[in-house]
């Protein structure tokens, strides 16, 4: 493994057996399908598609949360997928969550003060005076006043409380932060306060984050890269300014199209490109390509035969027969 | 979307409308001096963070705040008559029929127990003479519209055998159902992913062109206000901060609040570099101050906004702010309130 890579994951498949039956057999119901991605130090690795699409299952299998039911995971070179809990310990305390919810991921009855200082006590860092004191500089550090640490979570604002869960996550000195859409809870103008300190804590710290949210122009702002999920698969994956302005896939494509956006200039906005129906249950997945039966680009052999997901150019990865834009993104070699 | 049609004459007046309740902690002003007129086919958009009070004053027009410390004063005339203060049951007639309403999460609006189609019939009888078989076409008629596939069987499914998107579409056919002259939507697609959210956006557009409802749509996205709405009122603390039409607004907004709003959203049409930040947290609704009730947040702000600024400007774009128009045009040539630092 490359040094520049900190998370490896290939073929990743996280399946549930379901008391369904579909087409007469058990089903077997595949939240993550065959996930292969690379997170490199120090970026942002953006996570983006709709409710349902397995992003934060994905998450969870990636940090060892949730066991694959195939596949592998390396993270620092090494291969998680096969540690007992004891063997992951130390692994654990280098990826650190972030949730969604500020309300239900901190315990109510502890004080904020105890709930940024517990990672540190379980792991058995530092004194007591020493974790106080660094439990001070935490919540000075993502822009909480330390003389509120006594307090209890439900004193707290929804943005102060994300700031909270941020400093927990902090408090072991992780390298990798799996954010899982820590924003989507809050009001626009504390999102943007959560986003800023999230960009300055990565500039401080070298933090890698993989950051998971359905929205898409929060997942432009914070992202180098970014992967597109839909129905449990990565249906592209590229830096994330040219797979904003040329997306290669068109679901994509489409999921860009329909972003509502502000008139602020003269600039045309992109054609609409609805497309119709729902998600398709993953129980029950489609043959061939998961996205024909909704795309505006499909053919036979999208029914017949899945496309494989390949680097077309450099850096740009899709799964799709029938890419978009391939002609103005300059080729490979 | 249907954009054509400009105001004319209001189907929806509302003047000087407040809301408080009495708490044991205080009077909380939830609603404090909205104004604002609806004219028949507008769109319009009531834009605000969580707390601004923009679904209280909406939901209080229509009697649908039932709280016995509840004070609400001032004037909302619907097609000329005034229906503040009217009975139970006029106002009963009223929501459902001239009335439509959209409201964000539509498990809640539609009872898991009875078909979409009872629930269509329903509605539909107590606002006219329908026989049931007459009233059920109708409802199928209906879902058909808002583009429910296979309608006909799809009338005697229960609200859980659909999704979302489909959930939603069958709460907008109800809310169609008795062709309203105001439909009232309160954040239709916030709960709805982004492709379904376009979906229903679309319908709506479609549906207000050919039923020639007006709208009032009360968001948090100012993406959805600029996909769908006419004009925008951007609510503050209860109070309307600015009001103008949609274009207007976005693109040169007058009240330092929308400033920091709009540069505040992450955008996936265009490269965002930092993004501009309100600094604290939204007024308590307990201690909102006695001048202007962003004063406390505002960077600009000057001795002078410790009064209330009126709703003031020229033509229809007005806003509540002391800035004067000089000053307004040297801090939106610093391009910092845009972001573009």
């Amino acid at each position: 493994m490359s040094d520049d890579v900190l998370l490896r994951a290939t073929d990743v498949v996280k399946s549930y057996s379901s008391r369904r039956r579909v087409k007469g057999l058990r089903s077997l119901n595949t939240a993550v399908n065959g996930v292969s991605l690379e997170v490199k130090r120090g970026e942002t690795l953006g996570i983006v598609g709709e409710s349902g699409c397995g992003k934060s299952t994905l998450a969870r299998c990636l940090v060892q949360l949730l066991p694959v039911t195939s596949g592998h995971v390396e993270f620092n070179g090494v291969e998680l997928t096969t540690l007992s809990r004891r063997q992951l310990r130390p692994h654990r305390r280098q990826m650190q969550l972030v949730f969604q919810d500020p309300y239900a991921s901190l315990n109510p009855r502890r004080t904020v003060g105890d709930i940024v200082a517990d990672p540190m006590r379980i792991n058995k860092i530092g004194s007591d005076a020493e974790i106080n004191a660094r439990v001070r500089e935490l919540f000075e550090t993502v822009g909480l006043d330390p003389s509120a640490l006594r307090r209890y979570p439900h004193e707290f604002s929804g943005g102060q409380r994300q700031r909270i869960g941020i400093a927990r996550s902090l408090s072991l000195n992780p390298s990798l932060v799996v954010a899982d859409e820590p924003v989507s809870a809050l009001d626009v103008s504390v999102q943007a306060q959560v986003l800023n300190l999230m960009t300055d804590l990565q500039d401080e710290f070298k933090l890698t984050y993989l950051f998971i949210a359905h929205d898409l122009g929060v997942v432009r702002h914070v992202s180098d890269r970014v992967g597109v999920m839909y129905l449990g698969e990565i249906v592209e994956l590229g830096e994330a300014e040219l797979l904003y302005e040329k997306p290669l896939h068109p679901y994509t494509e489409a999921l860009l199209s329909v972003v509502p956006e502000l008139n602020d200039t003269d600039a045309p906005r992109r054609e609409r490109i609805i497309i119709s129906g729902d998600v398709p249950d993953p129980a029950d997945r489609p043959t061939g390509c998961s996205f024909h039966p909704r795309c505006p680009a499909a053919t036979d052999i999208c029914t017949s035969e899945k496309p494989a997901f390949v680097e077309l150019r450099p850096g740009r990865f899709v799964a799709c027969h029938h890419p978009r834009n391939v002609d103005s993104i300059a080729p490979t070699s | 979307m249907s954009r054509e049609d400009p105001p004319t004459n209001a189907v929806l007046s509302v003047r000087d409308l407040s809301v408080s309740f009495a708490t044991r902690q205080g009077v909380v002003r939830a609603v404090d001096g909205l104004s604002f007129d609806v004219g028949a086919k507008e769109v319009l958009g009531i834009v605000g963070e969580s707390g601004s009070g923009k679904s209280v004053a909406m939901y209080s027009m229509l009697g649908l705040v039932r709280d016995a410390n509840v004070s609400i004063s001032g004037s909302v005339r619907f097609e000329g008559r005034e229906i503040l203060g009217l009975s139970d049951t006029e106002m009963q007639s009223m929501r459902g029929g001239e009335v439509g309403m959209i409201f964000q999460d539509p498990m809640t609006a539609l009872t898991p127990v009875y078909t979409v189609g009872w629930q269509i019939v329903e509605q539909l009888r107590a606002h006219s003479d329908m026989t049931k078989k007459a009233a059920y076409e109708r409802a199928t008629e209906l879902l058909a519209e808002v583009g429910i596939p296979d309608p006909k069987s799809r009338v005697n499914h229960y609200p859980h055998e659909f999704s979302g998107g489909m959930r939603q579409r069958v709460v907008i056919a109800m809310a169609l159902s008795c062709n309203p002259k105001l439909l009232i939507a309160d954040e239709p697609t916030t709960a709805l992913d982004v492709t379904t959210q376009a979906q229903i956006l679309d319908l709506m557009g479609r549906l207000q062109a050919t039923h020639g409802s007006s709208i009032v749509i009360i968001t948090h996205d100012m993406g959805v206000i600029a996909e769908i709405a006419h004009r925008v009122v951007v609510m503050y603390a209860g109070r309307p901060a600015e009001i103008g039409p949609e274009l207007d607004v976005v693109r040169s907004a007058r009240h330092p609040y929308t400033w920091g709003l709009l540069g505040a959203v992450p955008r996936a049409d265009i490269k965002t570099r930092r993004l501009v930040t309100i600094p604290g947290n939204a007024v308590s609704p307990l201690e909102v101050p006695t001048g202007c009730a962003f004063a406390p947040r505002c960077q600009y702000r000057m001795e002078i906004c410790a009064q209330r600024p009126p709703l003031r400007g020229a033509d229809d774009h007005l806003d509540a702010c002391w800035l004067s128009d000089e000053q307004r045009l040297v801090i939106r040539s610093s391009a910092t309130v845009r972001g573009e630092s």
